[in-house]
């Protein structure tokens, strides 16, 4: 067993590094103990933030953070020995969302130069994309940005040495193992496969984000037709 | 009741003390550079330490007071006028209506703080005000004030402003008749120490990194901004190039790009980060860093996990004190 690691980012933020790999049972401990965590606030905690392999934790002055480090550890040491996050295998919350994906070339400007590098036809890059199951291993690098795996390794490539300027809000990228969705528009380097017509980061909006870190997406190929018709 | 702003200056922005409770959406905190400075104008102002306060950035600022007001001008990087008048910072001031307030350069610091009696009129998005500018979240429309913003302000009279501690004659203005000493930490130069903690990749660094770091100083470099300080200064490496698995980033930590170049980030830092994180900032010195401007020279002075938690406790008081301090004068 890899004995987690806890250290401080700041003096109000501590890190719970499980491991460093991108694994989907480690992502499952690291969300079953943000759920452990939220539903059990302790006086001075703030908020948690999800990553592939590690949990931090905000806290302010109302908490000691050398306490809340050594409550960790322990309990840490009581759950993994008792293998009890080990076995967790599905929380409550997370879903299984079905995401419309139009991959025409007109969205998804970089197929052909994919089809080529990965010697696949487009329609095979499309199938095999479509016919997996992800997981939402986190949100970052902007705001709504889902991190997703992991990507079948026929469609593993790595990023674009010159990143697009503008990559339209909505757009399907791929990159090593993993698959992502574009929030808003941004330059990126993310090779862009199609595009959803959802909108999966609204500020003004309740829920704000269409998906969160623990709940897996289902890819549904439409139509351009279809994909008009969502407008 | 409001103000227009006539100029915004260099940059002026509206922020409170932060975002909370988003980042695992990928939302950064954000909020004001300089937490100690903000705090120090809103609790001179009566109001609670949270409250939407307009961020200054250098100077070049000119606000007018469509009605009278009570304000506070807190921080560093520039020098505040009323109609011509030179103004102290740190003290409640009352404003008549029609008067302008200017902000001039000033050889050092970089951020100032506007609070107003009562507070700002804005919406909240996600529980807070503050503007962040790449999702066009908070603030006015997302963005920094530009010339023609009017920003409402709620016009409250509690115990710190009672009416009879102020006297406005012919003049445009009048202090309070009380004068709380605040100590900043800011120093008094283009030369500042930062007290730092080892961070959680220190020992993947070589050794020429490791003295490097705490044993020459790096200068701010020109893209500097609110989500990170790019550092100039000798080259900082791994004992050996690697990938690292992404995992959250906070205010503070000082990373390094694949390049060598360190990067501090700061309050609009975003949530995740993948750079190994060769020390971090003692949260108390983050106040007297976000004083620091392009060009500024910076030296990172080693300090343990408890001495910087001692410090930020030491901080926090002195915000206590203050706000204890403003009551028992208006008492």
């Amino acid at each position: 067993m890899i004995i987690p690691r806890i250290y401080s980012i700041h003096d109000q933020a501590i890190t719970i590094e499980f491991s460093q790999t991108i694994d989907e049972q480690i992502n499952m401990q690291v969300i079953a103990w943000q759920h452990e965590i939220e539903s059990n606030p302790f006086p001075g905690f703030i908020e948690c933030v999800p990553a592939y392999s590690s949990l931090t934790i905000y806290v302010n002055s109302d908490c000691n953070i050398d306490d809340l480090k050594n409550h960790l550890q322990k309990k840490i040491n009581i759950t993994e020995n008792k293998n009890h996050f080990n076995t967790f295998s599905n929380n409550q919350d997370a879903k299984t969302i079905e995401i419309p994906v139009c991959y025409d070339s007109e969205f998804g400007f970089d197929l052909p130069w994919l089809s080529n590098v990965l010697k696949l036809s487009i329609e095979e890059i499309i199938q095999i994309h479509s016919e997996h199951i992800y997981r939402v291993y986190m949100i970052g690098f902007i705001p709504g940005f889902p991190y997703m795996g992991v990507l079948p390794a026929q469609l593993e490539t790595s990023r674009k040495q010159n990143p697009s300027l503008k990559i339209p809000a909505g757009s399907i990228g791929v990159a090593g193992k993993q698959t992502g969705i574009y929030p808003a528009e941004i330059p990126g380097g993310w090779n862009i496969i199609g595009k959803t017509p959802l909108t999966i980061f609204d500020k003004s909006s309740e829920s704000i984000c269409l998906l969160k870190a623990g709940d897996h997406v289902k890819f549904i190929p439409i139509t351009k037709k279809e994909f008009d018709q969502f407008q | 009741m409001s103000i227009t702003i006539l100029k915004p200056g260099i940059s002026a922005s509206i922020q409170d003390l932060g975002r909370w409770h988003y980042q695992k959406f990928g939302i950064p905190v954000g909020g004001v550079m300089d937490k100690f400075s903000a705090s120090a104008a809103n609790i001179i102002c009566g109001n609670e330490v949270n409250e939407a306060i307009i961020e200054l950035t250098l100077h070049g600022t000119e606000i007018v007071f469509n009605e009278d007001a009570y304000c506070c001008i807190s921080g560093q990087g520039c020098t505040a006028y009323i109609n011509d008048t030179k103004i102290e910072f740190d003290r409640l001031i009352k404003i008549k209506a029609f008067s302008i307030l200017k902000t001039k350069p000033k050889r050092y610091g970089c951020r100032a703080y506007i609070a107003i009696a009562g507070g700002f009129h804005l919406n909240k998005i996600m529980g807070s005000v503050s503007t962040y500018i790449p999702s066009s979240i908070g603030g006015i429309n997302g963005r920094n004030l530009i010339t023609g913003d009017i920003i409402h302000f709620t016009h409250k009279i509690n115990k710190t402003q009672k009416d009879n501690t102020i006297q406005i004659s012919e003049n445009d203005f009048a202090y309070a008749n009380w004068h709380i000493n605040i100590a900043h930490q800011h120093n008094d130069s283009n030369e500042t120490s930062i007290d730092c903690i080892k961070g959680p990749e220190w020992s993947l660094f070589n050794e020429s990194s490791q003295l490097s770091l705490f044993n020459t100083s790096f200068t701010v470099a020109n893209d500097s901004n609110r989500m990170g300080y790019r550092l100039e200064g000798n080259e900082l490496s791994l004992i050996q190039k690697q990938e690292m698995i992404s995992s959250a980033v906070a205010m503070g930590i000082i990373q390094v790009t694949p390049k060598g170049q360190p990067i501090i980030l700061m309050a609009d830092s975003q949530t995740i980060g993948g750079y190994p994180r060769i020390a971090r900032v003692c949260s108390a010195d983050l106040p007297k860093l976000a004083q620091c401007r392009p060009g500024d020279v910076i030296s990172f002075n080693h300090i343990s996990e408890n001495e910087s938690l001692h410090k930020l406790s030491g901080l926090q008081k002195k915000i206590d004190q203050l706000k204890i301090s403003v009551e028992m004068t208006n008492r």
